[in-house]
């Protein structure tokens, strides 16, 4: 199920806040697991059993950790643990994309199992593999299934993160604190995060899907599609996390920040400590530091780099694009850390449209669909080819898409928050800002509900009779 | 307001605009119908433990809930205004307004739907006629042909399009109606023209193909509001249309015959007029076949018209020239079956299609 649907605003959700409101504090965490089983069922019920499997062997390994864990049995079933969490994960999303290429580079014609992708599968596996690495550290393994399952599958974020560490709401299991503050704050964020989906993520997609289906491409479009797929793919995502940190709000939870304003970094660097924040520091912690990071030679740290962005690039999709976007960021960020840092220091302007270029043509490798694709694409942006600088349908595009580009633009920087944040210091202006918020978060809904619903505009194609 | 009370007050207003919702979904009668669309409405998916499992339930469940959603419409039109009035979108799903006429963007061009449309009737010509039939093909553009430049929206080269049909139908002869339009010859809510205002086409027409009428129209105006299909899909709060039809002392005379349905039918179905899609009074709307029988023709030349709805509205102006018109639509009866209703023997043919279906031809039998 998916938030921006009108199954999951209309019926999913407001069944479940009733539920779960309604119910005592000892069986809020069952009626989640609950409702969050019904929330992943109904995209994926087959999928369902094999969440369950994984959460079950996270439960039992983390209890085999927890008690071997000052005996070299501990650090086995923890190997074991996440052996068995990535073979899922391979199984599922990896064994076509590894058997082609079996295929391709032996000669041979093995048969794809062809598998469909369980949904959320690269976030539950890495909770899963979080929980038993933790415990392994030292975090108490949860004795209660119904609690580990319920923060594995919570429907906030079990389809798009952010990745949720065990050893940050550990405590928040077992008992958490409900407030009209923190539901009202919550539903602030939930309605933004909504809004950055409905409003412009999708039309960014809008504008993308059409760049793709176009027949006269130009310098001019190739340019707004990478620009718009660059936006598109920020609001989609962090609109999902703020919807994730909103509902989670209400229900008592505290989620870490996954995006904190990414395109106005001033270098790669920067950029990833504010990109998908939950999945950068998962590598860190449990890829990087663990096979040495910066503690072993200048080197080896090289080498820790290259292989934490081709994983992190590869988690993103069984595709060489997504490995070639992933080693794609581990060059600059060497480059970087090598050098180019401090020069970057010296004008924030041209580091901000460094990193904006580059950040960009990056989205142009990520949304490839094959890298003929991709090469054609980053073609394009230079003209390559012959095609024309600017066209027809570039132009109507623009205009047609100006205001969310424009909207876009603006909603990926501070300024909309500090514009209101400026606004809230004033008494007049914090007055006049109270008594609007709630019926501009209405207001907001409405429209996008009337988005949703006109996604089902789908006229008889014989009207022409 | 102080920030513990905005607080309540947002929590209130979510809780209730979650829940109203969560009660209208379940309680408020559902449509069956939407007349924008023109389609039936999704309706609740059976429930049991296979389509649960199989998943097709949730997914079903997903367009009965989109399509029963209360208040439908009226979201639809906030939608369509908060794209083009706040995003300020140059379409909606497609569909642009431009002073007062709603138009669809026909675009980009369909190379491979205008060369399955030319060997539809291609084949027809091969199959069913001879040397001693006339045939005759003519273009009729959609309305974007005319408000695409002055509103600048993206239009295909329709010069590029009719000289491409014209050059893939080499078995008739080309007769060009381009010229004889302009915007105000279309109604401003619906794809079709205005019979009122196309009798210079039905003349050119009947002369390219020898026939002439004499043009001596009584035009009568309907007194009910036409909101064309394009109103419906727009969603936007836009002036209804005024329905016109002409009628001469042949029209009046002459008898139709649906061959689809085994009836008489008047040439303007007045009933029609008044029901969900008012263009349907010309002849009925759409149906695979029909016969135009006129009595008192000076002649007795025969033509078959193989045509979409915009035939409709021109056919009638046709029949003072000829003796019987046989309207043939591809879209719902298959051409290997005309020859138990059409002797094609002395007719002359003519193939009148707008863009629209020749941009769109899989329709074509």
């Amino acid at each position: 199920m998916l938030f921006s649907s009108l199954t999951f605003l209309y019926y999913f959700l407001p069944l479940t806040l009733v539920l779960y409101f309604l119910s005592p504090k000892r069986l809020k965490n069952t009626v989640l697991l609950l409702t969050s089983l019904v929330f992943y069922g109904w995209g994926e019920p087959k999928y369902v059993l094999l969440m369950g499997l994984s959460i079950l062997l996270g439960y039992g390994f983390g209890l085999l950790v927890e008690k071997y864990r000052d005996k070299k049995a501990g650090g086995a079933f923890c190997a074991i643990s996440v052996a068995v969490s990535l073979s899922f994960l391979l199984c599922f999303k990896y064994a076509d994309f590894f058997l082609v290429n079996l295929n391709k580079a032996a000669g041979l014609a093995l048969p794809l199992p062809g598998l469909a992708l369980p949904i959320g599968i690269s976030f539950y596996t890495f909770q899963i593999i979080s929980y038993t690495a933790d415990v392994y550290r030292g975090e108490k393994a949860q004795r209660n299934p119904i609690h580990l399952a319920a923060y594995v599958s919570m429907f906030p974020q079990l389809i798009a993160g952010p990745i949720v560490r065990y050893s940050n709401i550990a405590e928040q299991l077992r008992a958490r604190e409900h407030s009209l503050k923190e539901a009202a704050l919550g539903i602030r964020r939930f309605v933004i995060g909504l809004g950055k989906k409905i409003l412009l993520a999708n039309q960014l997609g809008e504008l993308c899907a059409v760049f793709r289906a176009s027949q006269e491409k130009s310098v001019l479009f190739y340019w707004m599609y990478a620009i718009a797929f660059s936006l598109h793919i920020y609001f989609d995502f962090s609109g999902y996390s703020d919807m994730a940190i909103g509902l989670g709000r209400v229900l008592g939870f505290r989620f870490l920040e996954n995006f904190n304003y990414p395109y106005i970094s001033a270098s790669v660097t920067e950029f990833w400590r504010r990109w998908h924040i939950s999945l950068g520091s998962w590598f860190r912690d449990y890829v990087y530091i663990p096979l040495g990071g910066n503690r072993k030679g200048l080197g080896r740290q090289l080498v820790n780099i290259l292989v934490v962005w081709m994983l992190t690039g590869f988690w993103h999709g069984a595709a060489w694009n997504f490995v070639l976007w992933g080693l794609y960021f581990a060059f600059f960020l060497m480059i970087e850390k090598l050098w180019l840092l401090k020069r970057l220091e010296r004008s924030r302007y041209l580091s901000h449209i460094y990193t904006l270029f580059l950040v960009m043509i990056s989205f142009v490798i990520f949304h490839g669909e094959s890298m003929g694709q991709v090469v054609s694409d980053l073609a394009g942006l230079v003209g390559a080819g012959g095609i024309p600088f600017v066209s027809a349908e570039a132009v109507y595009y623009l205009r047609s898409f100006g205001v969310v580009l424009l909207a876009g633009g603006i909603g990926a920087t501070p300024f909309v928050s500090a514009l209101f944040r400026k606004i809230s210091e004033n008494p007049a202006g914090g007055k006049i800002l109270n008594l609007a918020e709630p019926f501009a978060l209405a207001g907001v809904l409405l429209i996008m509900t009337a988005y949703l619903v006109d996604g089902s505009f789908n006229p008889f194609l014989y009207f022409r009779f | 307001m102080s920030a513990e009370k905005k607080d309540r007050v947002v929590c209130t207003m979510f809780a209730l605009l979650l829940a109203g919702g969560l009660l209208l979904c379940f309680f408020m009668p559902k449509n069956r119908y939407s007349e924008s669309e023109r389609r039936m409405l999704s309706t609740m998916p059976a429930l049991s433990a296979e389509n649960v499992w199989r998943g097709r339930f949730m997914a079903d469940f997903e367009g009965y809930a989109a399509d029963t959603f209360p208040f439908r419409a009226t979201f639809r039109r906030i939608k369509a205004l908060t794209a083009l009035h706040i995003f300020s979108r140059q379409d909606n799903n497609g569909l642009y307004v431009w002073d007062g006429f709603i138009s669809s963007m026909e675009y980009p061009m369909n190379e491979a739907s205008l060369a399955h449309a030319a060997g539809r009737f291609r084949a027809i010509c091969e199959k069913h006629l001879t040397q001693e039939n006339k045939v005759y093909f003519s273009v009729i553009p959609d309305k974007n042909c005319f408000l695409a430049e002055e509103s600048g929206r993206l239009s295909m080269d329709y010069h590029e399009f009719e000289s491409r049909m014209k050059d893939l139908t080499d078995f008739a002869e080309y007769i060009p109606i381009s010229d004889l339009l302009d915007r105000d010859d279309y109604y401003r809510t619906d794809t079709h023209w205005r019979q009122e205002r196309i009798g210079d086409v039905a003349d050119r027409l009947a002369q390219a193909m020898g026939a002439s009428l004499s043009q001596d129209y009584e035009v009568h105006t309907l007194k009910q509001d036409f909101y064309g299909v394009y109103h419906g899909q727009a969603a936007l709060p836009l002036k209804p249309d005024e329905l016109r039809y002409m009628t001469n002392e042949s029209m009046e005379n002459c008898r139709v015959y649906d061959w689809q349905n085994g009836r008489e039918i008047p040439v303007y179905d007045l009933d029609k007029a008044a029901g969900r899609d008012p263009y349907e009074m010309f002849l009925s709307g759409s149906l695979s076949l029909l016969t135009i029988d006129n009595p008192g023709a000076e002649t007795d030349r025969k033509l078959v018209i193989f045509r979409d709805s915009f035939g409709s509205a021109i056919a009638p102006l046709l029949i003072e020239g000829y003796s019987r018109i046989t309207l043939a639509d591809i879209r719902y009866i298959h051409p290997d079956y005309l020859t138990q209703f059409i002797d094609f023997e002395n007719c002359d043919v003519l193939f009148l299609y707008s863009t629209l279906v020749l941009n769109h031809s899989d329709t074509l039998k």
